[in-house]
């Protein structure tokens, strides 16, 4: 053979062997090990059609691993929590987004739908367990909820139907003409006498504005009742920055307004689905009996039996507590200038 | 052979004065539901796979505020010839405000693949001529009239006019 053959042979056979082995090597071999990375697809499917699969993973501390969400049939949209800070936003039908991330501890971590995806939506959740290898079935317990233990601890129940057999619907105890004005409120703050505990935020946590109204009328007993509601109101409405207002109004959005409308007026396009009605938290004659850390239990917790989903492994205690005070913003008509 | 007018025929005649009320009233009356450019309001729900209403009529120059809902599942909204578009959650009400300046007839068209009928969630858009135009069609309606009358009125008096003169 000539030296100019063998130099074509060579050539051909670098592209017929060379070249599909170097691609192959690429995808199969280098990439993964460039990566060096775990890689788990999770498929997002409606709840009605099985929802995450798979809906538990398990990762080691410190170990990197990228999660990449594909959308299977409509809409889903992917948040990670608590306290993780991520939220991928919507995929839509045939996309994929991913979020590398390593955990630093042991724990448990929920990956979950926040955009409305059928009648189940809320049951679309998967769970993350970080695990230490040196100690693989040692998951740190659940840490009871200290507000929800005080609750339990005072007697009060959770669940009870609301004031004393009323429920959301009937006629209310308090009657509220026009929706309180916050706005007016702070005007009017200076000139009623509040009694001391009323201006600890903590104690108002733990008492329903109706009760407040009550001791504000005896000791402002010439001042026009529409005045105490909205000086209630706008105690009601002022402990919270409006950053951290903000966060919380989207979070209602995504997470809630199906059910409880995103004005609160408990008309959300899934409200006649549920097994009770949801609750309207626009409705501020209702909402004024009732209290802050029971608001936030029943988020935190769920509503047993009535489809009100729990949000405990979704959101931080932050997140819950700034959500609280989001609803108390909704039957108001009018906020104070932010401080 | 002209005549001086007599001063019967300078008095506008009754079927002349009835076409002029004619024309004022299709200039000015308030036609229903079409007074100029108005605000309309429009609440459009999506759902698998239908929006609905499915069709909305407006007029031209009208001033159009879609609010846009959805109720099972994420939806989109896109309209042709105006280009507008927007993706609508469940729960959350979108605002689409715009002037129907352009008239015709217009698709719009769910923009989120949102199941296995999406692509034909369709519904339509219809900008009608505005009321400037009715009115001038009207007007030259009633011009054309206001001809043919008077048309056959000189007939008429041409020949009552040979009777008289016997040249008939
Ligand atoms: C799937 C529908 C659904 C979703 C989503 C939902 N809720 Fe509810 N919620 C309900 C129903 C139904 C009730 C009524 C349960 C009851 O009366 O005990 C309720 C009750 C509540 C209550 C109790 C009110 C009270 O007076 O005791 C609070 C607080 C609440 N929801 C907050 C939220 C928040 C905050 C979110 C979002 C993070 C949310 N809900 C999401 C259906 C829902
Ligand atoms: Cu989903
Ligand atoms: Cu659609």
């Amino acid at each position: 053979m000539e030296r100019r053959e063998v130099a074509a042979w060579v050539a051909v056979g670098l592209i017929v062997i060379g070249l599909p082995s170097a691609v192959l090597g690429y995808q199969h071999w280098l990439r993964l090990a460039a990566a060096e990375q775990r890689v788990i697809d999770i498929q997002a499917y409606a709840p009605e059609r099985g929802g995450f699969a798979p809906d538990a993973i398990r990762v080691a501390v410190n170990e990197p691993v990228t999660l990449r969400f594909a959308a299977m049939d409509v809409t889903h949209g992917v948040a990670l929590g608590p306290g993780l800070g991520v939220d991928l936003g919507h995929i839509d039908p045939g996309k994929v987004k991913e979020i590398s991330l390593t955990f630093d501890r042991p724990g448990t971590y929920t990956y979950y739908c926040n955009t409305w995806c059928g009648p189940d939506h809320w049951r679309m959740r998967g769970t993350i367990q970080v695990i230490d290898p040196a100690n693989p079935d040692l998951l740190p317990a659940a840490q009871p909820d200290p507000v929800i233990a005080a609750l339990i601890a005072e007697g009060v129940d959770i669940d009870a139907q609301h004031d004393a057999g009323r429920k959301h619907g009937d006629a209310p105890a308090l009657i509220i003409e026009r929706p309180p004005s916050a706005q007016r409120g702070a005007t009017l703050f200076g000139s009623v006498t509040i009694p001391p505990e009323v201006s600890d935020p903590a104690w108002r946590r733990s008492h329903p504005p109706a009760h407040v109204l009550e001791l504000l009328r005896q000791t402002n007993r010439q001042a026009p009742q529409a005045d105490l509601i909205d000086v209630v109101a706008y105690l009601w409405t002022t402990d919270t920055a409006p950053e951290t207002l903000a966060a919380a109004e989207s979070l209602y959005n995504k997470n809630c307004a199906a059910c409880h409308g995103q004005t609160g007026g408990g008309d959300g396009p899934a409200a006649g689905t549920t097994a009770e009605k949801p609750v309207a938290f626009a409705d501020a004659a209702y909402l004024f009996e009732r209290r802050s850390d029971v608001l936030y239990a029943k988020i935190r917790r769920g509503g047993m039996g009535t489809d009100m989903p729990n949000f405990g492994t979704l959101f931080t205690p932050e997140e819950t507590w700034a959500l609280v005070e989001y609803l108390w913003t909704l039957p108001v008509s009018a906020l104070p200038e932010p401080r | 052979m002209t005549r001086p007018p007599s001063p019967l025929s300078m008095r506008p005649r009754p079927i002349w004065v009835l076409f002029g009320l004619v024309t004022f009233a299709v200039l000015v009356a308030p036609l229903p539901g079409a007074a100029g450019a108005a605000t309309r309001e429009i609440a459009l729900d999506a759902t698998q796979f239908e929006f609905a209403p499915g069709r909305v009529h407006v007029n031209r120059g009208d001033r159009v505020v879609i609010t846009l809902t959805a109720s099972d599942v994420v939806h989109g909204f896109y309209l042709d010839g105006y280009g507008l578009e927007r993706r609508v959650e469940p729960g959350i009400t979108e605002q689409i405000a715009f002037t129907a300046d352009k008239p015709g007839k217009f698709r719009f068209r769910c923009a989120v693949s949102c199941g296995p009928l999406h692509p034909f969630m369709i519904g339509e858009l219809i900008v009608e001529r505005n009321t400037p135009y009715w009115r001038a069609v009207g007007v030259v309606l009633v011009a054309a009239a206001g001809m043919l009358v008077h048309l056959w009125q000189s007939g008429k008096t041409r020949s009552s006019q040979e009777v008289i003169n016997g040249t008939g």
